[in-house]
């Protein structure tokens, strides 16, 4: 890896603005069992602003990803101190209803996880359960308005019923976004979502990802450098469990504060 | 990244792939396959004959229990000593009619007329039903001669099917020539109960019993039990209770049957006096041995859908109920059926608990609802297997048949709904 590439790519994104406050995480820390997997992170998510968060292998970056929509929840043995918010408001309160808080930040996987049924049932499947569209009518809009902004429409719109299943890897993976913005999400979670994918159906993700920007408060996990150059503007470190250092991207990439940060992203471990 | 990539010290001496060991190696590792091969050749042989073997003795022996041999008994009413009015066998009066009739003796007297003394042994001791029932059908009858086939008797039948004694042979002879005997397909023995006749007896009052009391089973083992494995999977937090309740289900499977007959008895008869000889209670009993089978089998279907459908089905907002009714159980139901279907096929087959709970009574007569006394299809087996009359052996065989068509209705009825519901991915 490269450091002028990398400079290079981080130096023509966009600038960070300062952004609207869309999710804000205090002093959380996430045990499994005794187990400590994050210490003490404190981060902002902004609406405008595109995050990632790298880091080594097991440094918990999906871990603290999964308590942003409460998907931790699952595991039994997980437990989640501290505070975090959407539009200020706690999700982690009682009154919070876990259900709608999915539908309003919702997830990319790092596998494509479509369901075995066909693409339109897929991206339907959301929009049904939460009641967002009367008619029939309604639901074909929402169907192809969704496969349309994840860029996938014209590959699939005449075979529609056909099974998500049968799609290829990176087709899979345009098909979960687009489900996962079918149900109008606020904050949209990414976990490596190109880690299974090659290089041109990784370039249409990251194209998507430029698209869907502002529109969706967009956190995104990598291992691959050059795409948090590319994608992001605000960059989050994680090493064993905490945060080291966050920031502006081309900050971090051409002027990294702490030595373990530099080290990192010039591949000098992890 | 910018070390360079170290070199091994010393250069590694080449394998030599031709050497006298390796080739021997290799030597060993296809006669291995092959061992394996013929081995495993051999055992499915081995259960292809033996399947073979019950299957063919079966057919040959229950097939003939499928026909039933009738002899043209010629009756003269009009000079019998039969007093019956043909208009009273209009209409509701006919069975009272019908009743104070000695239609046992005309018949009786008829055979004699016919087939010289002695004839009357040559019919069935229920050929005189069937002239009841051309009666009834036709009271015209009554005023002239008429032709009536009746069953033959189990000596003469056997004889028919080439399998008889020295007298019947004779008699069986004697009627041919007369060209009186047919040999034709046995309806009684799909329509009626049981019989202490065996060329009466019938087959359906079991067969019914089995259906009813498989119902009441299905009705009870599946929800309970597809309940049961999605909320221990689902729902259940994993401690030492939910271990506790695996590992009781689990030998829960593996006890036997006899022990369920003790518990049905115990508990349905004694305990809640819910009547006796009852499909209900069959039912209730086979549902106690069939909804373990049902819970693991339902488990590991359930744990064979990916969490990844789970997390997906989350991810946007779908609630636990949802994510297991909407994508869980839709994934894990041909697992699911699968197993009922293995577990219901077994308790179909099951004969000792029911014995237990007195499944095993005489009765004439199918039962009419899952309260009345039943017998299924497994005792009835094994009541005629027990009886001393030569008739039953065919009619054993016969059941035997039934029962296995009904299983492999049943096993088919599996594999087809797996194949239906099955999705890949
Ligand atoms: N379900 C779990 N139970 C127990 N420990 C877990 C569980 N999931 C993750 N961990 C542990 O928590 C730590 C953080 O894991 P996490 O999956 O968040 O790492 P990550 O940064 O996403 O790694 P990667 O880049 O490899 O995906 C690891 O040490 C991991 O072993
Ligand atoms: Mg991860």
């Amino acid at each position: 890896m490269n450091d002028h590439t990398l400079n290079d790519i981080a130096a023509h994104q966009p600038a960070a603005t300062e952004g609207t406050l869309k999710m804000a995480a205090r002093n959380v820390n996430v045990f499994y069992g005794a187990k400590q997997a994050i210490r003490d992170v404190s981060i902002d998510v902004t609406q405008e602003n595109v995050t990632a968060f790298i880091g080594p292998s097991g440094c918990g970056k999906s871990t603290f990803l999964r308590t942003l929509n409460r998907m931790n929840d699952t595991v039994a043995s997980a437990r989640v101190e501290g505070q975090i918010t959407l539009d200020g408001e706690d999700i982690y309160s009682p009154s919070m209803d876990v259900v709608q808080l999915r539908a309003r930040v919702g997830m990319v996987f790092q596998k494509p996880n479509p369901f075995p049924k066909s693409i339109y049932e897929n991206v339907a499947y959301g929009p049904r359960i939460h009641g967002l569209a009367a008619a029939k009518a309604d639901m074909d809009q929402i169907v192809e308005k969704s496969l349309k902004r994840a860029g996938l429409w014209e590959e699939v719109k005449d075979r529609l019923t056909d099974s998500g299943t049968a799609l290829s890897g990176g087709q899979q993976q345009r098909l979960c976004i687009a489900r996962a913005i079918a149900v109008d999400p606020e904050v949209i979670l990414m976990d490596e979502p190109c880690s299974a994918l090659d290089p041109i159906a990784t370039a249409k993700i990251e194209e998507l990802i430029h698209e869907l920007r502002g529109r969706y408060a967009i956190v995104i996990v990598t291992h691959n450098m050059q795409q948090a150059a590319r994608v992001s503007q605000r960059t989050a470190f994680f090493h064993l469990g905490t945060l080291v250092e966050y920031g502006d991207t081309s900050e971090i990439f051409t002027n990294p504060r702490e030595t373990r940060t530099k080290d990192y992203i010039t591949g000098r471990y992890g | 990244m910018n070390s360079p990539i170290p070199v091994p010290a010393t250069p590694r001496t080449p394998t030599d792939w031709n050497s006298p060991a390796m080739q021997n190696r290799i030597r060993r590792r296809y006669a291995a396959e092959r061992r394996f091969k013929a081995l495993g050749l051999v055992s499915i042989l081995v259960s292809a004959a033996f399947l073979a073997f019950l299957l063919i003795t079966m057919v040959g022996n229950g097939a003939r229990g499928f026909t039933q041999t009738e002899i043209r008994l010629p009756v003269d009413f009009a000079r019998s000593t039969l007093m019956l009015d043909p208009a009273a066998l209009k209409g509701f009066g006919a069975d009272a009619a019908l009743a104070g009739a000695d239609i046992e003796g005309v018949t009786a007297a008829a055979a004699d007329a016919a087939f010289g003394d002695g004839g009357a042994r040559l019919l069935s001791d229920g050929a005189w039903l069937s002239v009841r029932e051309a009666i009834k059908e036709r009271p015209e009858v009554l005023q002239g001669k008429a032709d009536i086939w009746v069953p033959a008797a189990t000596s003469v039948d056997l004889a028919a099917k080439g399998d008889g004694d020295a007298a019947g042979e004779a008699a069986y002879a004697r009627l041919k020539a007369a060209n009186a005997v047919q040999t034709g397909i046995n309806l009684t023995f799909l329509t009626k109960a049981d019989s202490t006749d065996p060329t009466l007896v019938g087959i359906w009052g079991a067969l019914k019993g089995s259906l009813v009391t498989m119902f009441v089973t299905l009705i009870l083992a599946f929800p309970i039990g597809v309940l049961s494995a999605l909320y221990l999977e689902e729902y259940a937090p994993r401690n030492r209770w939910t271990d506790l309740i695996e590992v009781s289900i689990n030998n829960l499977a593996a006890v036997p049957s006899i022990i369920f007959g003790l518990l049905g008895l115990a508990v349905f008869l004694n305990f809640m006096h819910l009547p006796r000889s009852a499909p209900l209670v069959g039912g209730l009993t086979l549902a106690l041995m069939t909804m373990p089978v049902i819970v693991i089998a339902g488990r590991n279907a359930i744990k064979s859908v990916p969490p990844s459908i789970r997390d997906a089905a989350l991810g946007i907002g779908a609630s636990r109920v949802q994510v297991v009714f909407h994508h869980v159980l839709p994934l894990a139901l041909p697992g699911i059926l699968t197993g009922t279907i293995i577990g219901m096929a077994r308790a179909l087959g099951e004969t000792a608990p029911l014995l237990m709970i007195g499944m095993r009574a005489f009765l004439a007569s199918p039962p009419g609802g899952i309260t009345d006394p039943a017998t299924v299809l497994p005792v009835q087996i094994f009541l005629w297997s027990d009886e001393v009359s030569r008739g039953f052996v065919e009619k054993t065989s016969a059941a035997i048949i039934v029962l296995l068509v009904f299983l492999l209705a049943m096993n088919g009825l599996a594999i087809y709904l797996r194949n239906r519901f099955e999705r890949r991915w």
